[in-house]
């Protein structure tokens, strides 16, 4: 252990916290120029229910790559949904560390956590979460407003942007209620691209959809990872896993197979 | 990002309009009622101070305390020499001064017979009690001295009297003290008075007022046994009557502590402090109310939370922090109260001021009591708003995001 003090401390976090108002980076997102978006080392996640632990994740060793399109597959209770709080920085792990874009998220603080959501992360989900009685445009400048980076024009702006970009520039004062799944999943992937996070994390993103809005949606993702995002989709449907690069298999909190189509991943 | 959160709580407050418009009315009432109570009291203590301005504040009463003395003497009374040695030691600082004697009695005009209350007045009384002479006119000089039996009343004693307002030279009867005498009416003057002094001064229906000069009051003898004086506007009342209380006492013979002396001024202050203390204390009393309108924040608020996890769940996922959280349920509970506060502020002064019409009676609603009741009303929403805010901020964003 260093020996710290105190009041250096203080400025220091008095001062990320003036920087993170202005809307740049906090120090501990340092910028990382590793090729390794997402690194998990030996993770382990225990569920502590008071009465008995049970094994989440045992021991997972992963990476994944920056600009690579990955399908998580695996039945209810496989450890997908643990895996995929943990990715979204929603959960820590018990023991082994997950780095997402170099940072150790293990260390953070649950605010530190909200920031990184914020800024690394677009969430889509499978029942969408959009925010109800907010329209389209308010619900897509939402981690803007969290960011403290843009001016409400320039968020609404690109807000407006996203919105075209996934073909719903015409319905930005729509409510939710008011829109079909598809549409509403859209908006949500607008909504996950506000920050220009470097990982998109789809939840079942087709859960809730009909065959031609899964289609379009997975199509959606097909284009973000060619204008060279990286997603990862958590699903159990194996022709929404067909439209990945990366098939990971789960079972029982452990990886049963990872399956790369090679030709047609770019390793650059 | 303030406007941010204020929209939104908009919208949430919108989205309920039943439960927001329900949950505001206990600040609406508390806040409401405040305000009246306190702008009622406000506004009687101006009719008070009006009133004491009205009669006079300099004014005040003095005599020797016969009912303490044991060894009460003649000297103990007042002379017209007295009077006019008062006059000349205290020169300008006394305004007006006279005996302070009064007397009642049936006046009695052909077939009319109504009651009277004559005070008798030096001819300068209209200096410090300034009428608006309509008829004839004032007492003079000459009436003083010559202590002739002339009268000045108000226009509805003389209509009362004579059945007409215009009464100037007629003459009526009447006994004081045990003497039948005849006097003159020389001048009629009107007095405008609002309806709450009316009400203060005990405006009967049945009677009549009438100054006369109170050199007949003190005849034969020219004894009379209290000083009736108006201190001039410029003076330092307190400073003055403490010395004029030290020299009647020299004058008498008698201690400062044997020396009654009643001033307006002091009265005015025991009823403007005892109006403010009650309207203090009803007031206090109805802001209880308040916090049970608090409460009834809260306890939305709570349910609101409750019902919004998802949203909230949602809002974490994307990046909002703690301090995010927390800060839009705060605002949303400040906002409910301080609507209800300015509902609140409209109705009360809405209602004190149709009173104030109605009566007839200028309203007081003072700008510090309005801004302290929104000011107030919004801290009851911050403070009943915090525990359900932090409930909602303290939120695990994995189980919100797992509730239905």
């Amino acid at each position: 252990m260093k020996d710290r003090n105190p009041i250096t401390d203080k400025i220091v976090s008095l001062k990320r916290q003036l920087i993170g108002r202005k809307g740049e980076l906090p120090a501990y997102m340092t910028q990382n120029i590793s090729q390794d978006l997402i690194r998990l080392e030996n993770l382990v996640k225990i569920y502590d229910t008071g009465v008995i632990k049970v094994l989440g994740l045992k021991k997972i060793n992963l990476t994944i790559k920056r600009g690579e399109f990955v399908a998580i597959m695996g039945q209810s209770g496989s450890g997908k949904s643990t895996l995929m709080n943990i990715l979204g920085c929603l959960d820590r792990p018990t023991m082994g560390h997950y780095y997402l874009d170099g940072i150790d998220t293990a260390e953070l603080t649950s605010n530190q956590l909200s920031e990184v959501r914020n800024r690394k992360i677009g969430f889509v989900f499978q029942s969408f979460n959009l925010i109800p009685r907010t329209s389209a445009l308010k619900n897509v400048e939402l981690p803007m407003t969290y960011a403290h980076k843009l001016s409400k024009w320039e968020r609404q702006e690109r807000a407006l942007a996203l919105l075209e970009r996934v073909g719903l520039g015409a319905r930005y004062e729509h409510m939710p209620n008011e829109m079909s799944g598809g549409q509403r999943q859209r908006v949500a992937i607008a909504r996950a691209l506000a920050n220009e996070p470097p990982l998109i994390l789809a939840d079942e993103p087709t859960g809730n959809l009909d065959t031609a809005s899964s289609i379009e949606i997975m199509e959606l993702f097909s284009r973000l990872h060619q204008d060279g995002a990286t997603v990862v989709v958590v699903t159990h449907e194996e022709d929404i896993a067909a439209f990945t690069n990366r098939i990971i298999r789960f079972r029982d909190g452990e990886i049963i197979s990872d399956v790369r189509k090679g030709e047609e991943t770019n390793a650059d | 990002m303030l406007i941010e959160n204020m929209m939104m709580a908009f919208s949430a407050i919108r989205a309920n309009k039943m439960r927001s418009i329900l949950t505001m009315l206990g600040i609406v009432i508390g806040i409401g009622s405040v305000i009246s109570i306190v702008s009622i009291g406000d506004t009687m203590r101006n009719l008070f101070a009006d009133l004491y301005k009205d009669i006079g504040v300099t004014q005040g009463y003095c005599q020797v305390k016969s009912w303490v003395v044991d060894d009460w003497r003649q000297s103990d009374m007042f002379t017209l020499d007295e009077m006019e040695r008062v006059k000349e030691v205290f020169g300008d600082e006394i305004a007006y001064i006279d005996s302070s004697a009064s007397a009642a009695g049936d006046a009695v005009f052909g077939r009319t017979k109504v009651k009277f209350s004559f005070s008798g007045i030096d001819y300068n009384f209209q200096n410090v009690q300034p009428v608006n002479l309509v008829y004839g006119r004032y007492l003079n000089q000459g009436d003083i001295l010559g202590r002739r039996q002339n009268a000045v009343m108000d226009v509805k004693s003389a209509e009362k009297l004579f059945g007409t307002e215009n009464a100037v030279g007629k003459t009526f009867r009447t006994t004081i003290y045990g003497d039948v005498q005849d006097y003159t009416v020389v001048g009629v003057y009107r007095k405008d008075i609002s309806p709450f002094q009316a009400l203060m001064m005990g405006d009967s229906q049945d009677s009549g007022e009438a100054y006369i000069p109170y050199t007949i009051l003190t005849w034969p003898n020219d004894y009379f046994s209290e000083l009736h004086i108006y201190a001039s506007e410029d003076v330092d009342l307190n400073d003055f009557y403490t010395r004029f209380t030290d020299y009647i006492a020299k004058l008498k013979d008698r201690t400062p502590d044997q020396i009654y002396i009643y001033t307006a001024v002091e009265e005015m202050g025991s009823i403007d402090s005892m109006m403010g203390g009650l309207s203090l204390a009803v007031g206090g009393i109805a802001a209880i109310s308040l916090i049970v309108g608090g409460i009834g924040i809260m306890n939305i608020m709570l349910v609101s939370v409750t019902e919004r996890t998802r949203e909230i769940g949602i809002r974490k996922a994307l990046g909002a922090r703690t301090r995010d959280v927390m800060i839009q349920f705060l605002t949303e509970s400040a906002i409910l109260s301080a609507m209800g506060g300015i509902l609140g502020i409209l109705i009360g002064t809405g209602l004190v001021g149709l009173g104030g019409l109605a009566l007839g009676v200028p309203v007081v609603v003072k700008p510090a009591v309005v801004l302290l009741a929104v000011g107030f009303s919004a801290m009851v929403g911050i403070f009943f708003g915090l525990y359900p805010a932090s409930k909602a901020a303290k939120s695990d964003p994995i189980d919100a995001l797992r509730y239905e």
